[in-house]
């Protein structure tokens, strides 16, 4: 395995119940490049993404088999600290989810929860981490407002600024913009190619074109399988399956 | 379908018909709008009358004197009215509640809405309906054979009937309402932030802690508002332990002190009081000053609910409760004060050495968090959450066992289908039984028709506005009222007022007043519940309001409203405060001849054979098993029924 691989999946099988949702799927993702994950809706994008960070955990009745690898050591090992997982692996949610707190605890709860109590080194951190999402400016004056209170874009960075302040190596994006106009969208879709400087991004999308801009590289899933999974230049342009290219080009049913 | 054939084809009777189905329309409104308005009625009634006869005093005392005054001795020679023991009494008794239940309920809430698998949740939760369903009275038996013997014992008291006696039993009492309404609140927080916590890799006791129950705790906060309503109105358990005596506690922590509520007040003196009298004013003002407080406190958690769920879609610019300058040092504060309370609690009711110990423990603790890691915090604090939810079932537990198996061998036919004899030493509850029933039929006769009226004006008939604020107001008001005022209520209007004398139909009007705000809730929830599309559906198809309410609305409806009958139905069962003055005697060997006649009540009977004749141990448990039998098995249909449709309707 190429030292440039950061998640690794092999023969990843899962069942929720009797539904067998992911299909034998093995991928690799290369570190600081952004990966996405397209195919049809039901086809298990978003439970491979909650594969990674293990979230699927809370799910009753979930069935795993197979492996999944971070940084080659296999995150289903007995003895694994979830929660360090966790840390190592953010995520950024289809609807943004900041809690009922200040903008500022908002991005303070994760560093807080890992037991940074310096109030300094926690201002800093607030600081750095909406200043990486792109969203300082706008609330820089009022961050102990509400973060209910911010439009919806808002709470979508001020959701990644949350991520980032704990310092995860990889971030997991499952349809961040499908809540959002062009505008927001506009912003978040920049704020990932800075991203990929320090983080790796996987992210979940259903627009075609937003896959095409952002991704480096991109996996196309359907009923459960991951089908191909290459540089987006070549998906896009010469996939190697018939299925994937009737996706692309909307030729689909 | 053919109706519809007639219609068309007879335009010239269809327009007659027309004319004569919006007359039948427009009565049918005015008819539930009456029934809406009985509520404010009622209110406005019983404030009417409760201040009426409350005048004299307050002109003879003085308003400030009345509630300042720091003797009551209504019987002396020179009689005193002064009430402030009895409101310090009440707060106190309150209080220690609080400190007993607040706790317990949280830790048990976050149990079952956190960590409890389905299975388990399906013990507790039932468990904690029963332990609501239980009467009060049985609580103050309960308290009054088991409890107060154990304070006695463990503190080496002469009488155990002491404020700790009071405030625990009050605690058990509460910790259903506390419960309920707390997980509610934290079940009702969106699984987002669960994920987005853990997601960062917090701890489930973090995201419990730091995340979910805060965004929970106005929910909690009402909650515990609620119980410290019950808490405030409650009479019959409290007068049975808390000793009774009109004094302020000295130290005022003392909790080893007997000590006298406003309702107890009420409670003991209101049956032996000369109408007219002095005595008997300051009784209602005694009972107006209650009214003041409970509603106070009920009317601000509606309030704190209502936001909730008005603002449960977190709109932006949603006005906060508190403004954000204003949290941290409330909150802070309320921190501190906390725990000053708690540490003033452990060395007034635990062993010097034992308090400073724990005490010792909570320090090193605070200090050492940081050295632990957070995986030991969760352990114990997962530890201490199992501990209160089994702390619960346990008090369930041991107060079933008792009455049970001490109530059992009094159990015979004879019991069931005698009179008693020897002031219920002997001879068996029959007419105990029968009066119950027959109290509790009529209750519900009259309150069911205007409280599924009330609910059907309310949801139907109206936009939100101000009639329905008004109403709705009113029937806050009337479900937060505590029953004991009821009972005067119902003595001074139905039977010194209509001159109706002590009688089963006043007892029947008095429970059906108070039960009425049970069923207009449960009843407008099931209408809320009924999708509009089913509405428009109807009418639609061209059929009148109220063909569409009578045959679209109401049949799936109906499993609710029979809830809260069934519910309604235990909660008169097994109420003594509403019909001890106003319709129940102690021993009579016949059945009531008319509803003019007063009538036997096993809560009641259970209340006089406890406090006032000895040496009825057998016959004791032996009512108070059929009380319990009795509304326990009301509740469990009322489970059966809720559960049952509820399935039916989930397919
Ligand atoms: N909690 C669950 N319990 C049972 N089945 C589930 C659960 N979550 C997802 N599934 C099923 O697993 C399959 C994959 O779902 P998943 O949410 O991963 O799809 P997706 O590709 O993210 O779809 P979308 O694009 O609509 O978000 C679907 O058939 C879905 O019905
Ligand atoms: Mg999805």
């Amino acid at each position: 395995m190429s030292s440039d691989v950061i998640i690794a999946t092999h023969d990843l099988n899962l069942w929720y119940n009797s539904t067998h949702a992911l299909q034998s799927v093995s991928m690799q993702v290369k570190k600081n490049n952004v990966t996405a994950l397209i195919g049809p809706s039901g086809c298990g994008k978003s439970t491979l993404l909650r594969c990674f960070n293990r979230l699927n955990d809370l799910i009753d009745h979930v069935r795993v088999t197979g492996e999944i690898t971070l940084d080659s050591e296999n995150i289903h090992r007995p003895g694994t600290d979830v929660v360090s997982l966790r840390k190592r692996v953010g995520m950024v949610f289809q609807k943004p989810n900041p809690f009922p707190k200040s903008i500022y605890e908002n991005v303070a709860y994760g560093p807080r929860v890992h037991g940074v109590r310096d109030t300094k080194e926690l201002d800093r951190i607030v600081e750095e981490s909406l200043r990486h999402a792109a969203l300082w400016d706008e609330v820089k004056d009022r961050l102990s407002d509400s973060a209910l209170s911010l439009s919806g874009g808002q709470q979508q960075r001020l959701c990644i600024a949350r991520t980032l302040a704990v310092g995860p190596e990889v971030i997991l994006m499952d349809e961040p913009c499908s809540a959002l106009d062009p505008i927001a969208t506009a912003k978040i879709e920049n704020l990932i190619d800075l991203l990929k400087k320090e983080y790796t991004v996987i992210i979940v999308t259903h627009n075609m074109q937003q896959a095409a801009r952002v991704s480096d590289y991109t996996g196309f899933m359907y009923l459960g399988k991951l089908i191909e999974c290459g540089k987006t230049s070549q998906i896009f342009e010469h996939p190697n399956e018939e299925l994937t290219e009737n996706y692309i080009t909307g030729r689909f049913g | 379908m053919d109706r519809a054939g007639t219609q068309m084809g007879d335009p010239g009777r269809d327009s007659g018909r027309n004319t004569a189905a919006a007359l039948r329309e427009r009565g049918i409104k005015t008819l539930f709008f009456c029934t809406a308005a009985t509520a404010v009625i009622v209110v406005a009634f019983i404030l009417l009358f409760l201040l009426a006869d409350a005048l004299p005093i307050f002109t003879l005392v003085g308003l400030p004197d009345f509630l300042l005054g720091q003797t009551w001795a209504p019987s002396a020679a020179e009689p005193l009215y002064g009430i402030f023991p009895l409101i310090v009494g009440t707060l106190l008794v309150t209080f220690g509640a609080m400190v007993f239940a607040v706790p317990l309920s949280i830790g048990t809430a976050v149990y079952i809405a956190e960590l409890a698998s389905p299975r388990v949740k399906s013990i507790l939760k039932p468990a904690i309906e029963l332990l609501a369903g239980i009467p009060s009275v049985v609580f103050g038996f309960f308290g009054l054979i088991v409890l107060t013997d154990f304070i006695r014992v463990v503190f080496d008291l002469p009488t155990g009937e002491t404020w700790l006696a009071a405030s625990v039993l009050l605690g058990i009492m509460a910790l259903p309402t506390i419960i309920s309404v707390s997980e509610d609140a934290i079940t009702a927080i969106p699984r987002e932030y669960r994920e987005g916590s853990l997601a960062i890799g917090a701890t489930r006791w973090q995201t419990i802690s730091r995340v979910i129950v805060p965004a929970a705790l106005s929910g909690i906060a009402a909650a515990i508002i609620l119980g410290i309503g019950r808490a405030v109105g409650e009479t019959m358990a409290v007068m049975m332990v808390a000793g009774n005596a009109a004094i302020i506690p000295d130290p005022i922590w003392n909790i080893l002190s007997p000590v006298r509520t406003l309702t107890g007040t009420l409670g003991i003196e209101m049956g032996e009081v000369a109408v007219g009298s002095d005595h008997y004013s300051a009784l209602f003002g005694v009972a107006v000053v209650l009214l003041v407080i409970t509603l106070i406190i009920n009317l601000s958690a509606v309030a704190i609910l209502r936001h909730i769920h008005e603002g449960s879609s977190a709109r932006p610019g949603r006005k906060p409760l508190l403004p954000a300058q204003l949290k941290e040092p409330v909150s802070r504060s309320l921190k501190y004060g906390l725990i000053g309370v708690v540490i003033i609690f452990l060395f007034a009711a635990l062993p010097v050495h034992l308090a400073v110990g724990i005490l010792l423990i909570g320090v090193a603790g605070y200090f050492g968090r940081d050295r632990i890691s957070r995986f030991h915090i969760e352990k114990a604090s997962f530890g201490l959450i199992i501990i209160s939810a089994l702390t619960v079932l346990i008090i369930l537990v041991i107060i079933l066992a008792d009455i049970v198996i001490n109530g059992l061998p009094a159990l015979s036919w004879e019991f069931l289908t005698q009179p008693p004899t020897d002031l219920g030493r002997g001879g068996g509850i029959y007419p105990a039984i029968i009066g119950t029933l027959y109290l509790v039929a009529g209750a519900i006769a009259i309150a069911l028709p205007l409280g599924v009226g009330a609910a059907i004006y309310l949801v139907e008939y109206t936009r939100e506005g101000r009639i329905t604020k008004l109403i709705r107001t009113g029937v806050d008001l009337l479900n937060g009222t505590p029953s004991i005022v009821f009972g005067l209520f119902g003595f001074a209007f139905i039977v010194i007022y209509l001159n109706v004398g002590i009688s089963m139909l006043a007892g029947q009007v008095t429970l059906a007043l108070m039960v009425m705000p049970t069923i207009i809730r449960t009843t407008e929830e099931s209408l809320k519940s009924i999708p509009a599309s089913l509405r428009e559906g109807s009418l639609a198809l061209g059929a009148t309001k109220w063909q569409t309410i009578s045959r679209v609305v109401l049949p799936p409806a109906v499993p609710g409203i029979v809830t809260g009958s069934i519910l309604s139905i235990g909660r008169a069962a097994g109420e003594t405060a509403p019909i001890m003055f106003t319709a129940v005697v102690f021993s009579q060997r016949f059945l009531p001849d008319s509803v003019f006649d007063p009538v036997m009540a096993l809560p009641y009977h259970l209340f006089i054979l406890a406090t006032n004749v000895p040496g009825a141990s057998a016959s004791k448990y032996g009512t108070a098993l059929v009380l319990l039998i009795l509304v326990v098995g009301l509740y469990s249909a009322a489970i059966w029924v809720r559960t049952h449709f509820q399935n039916k309707i989930r397919g």
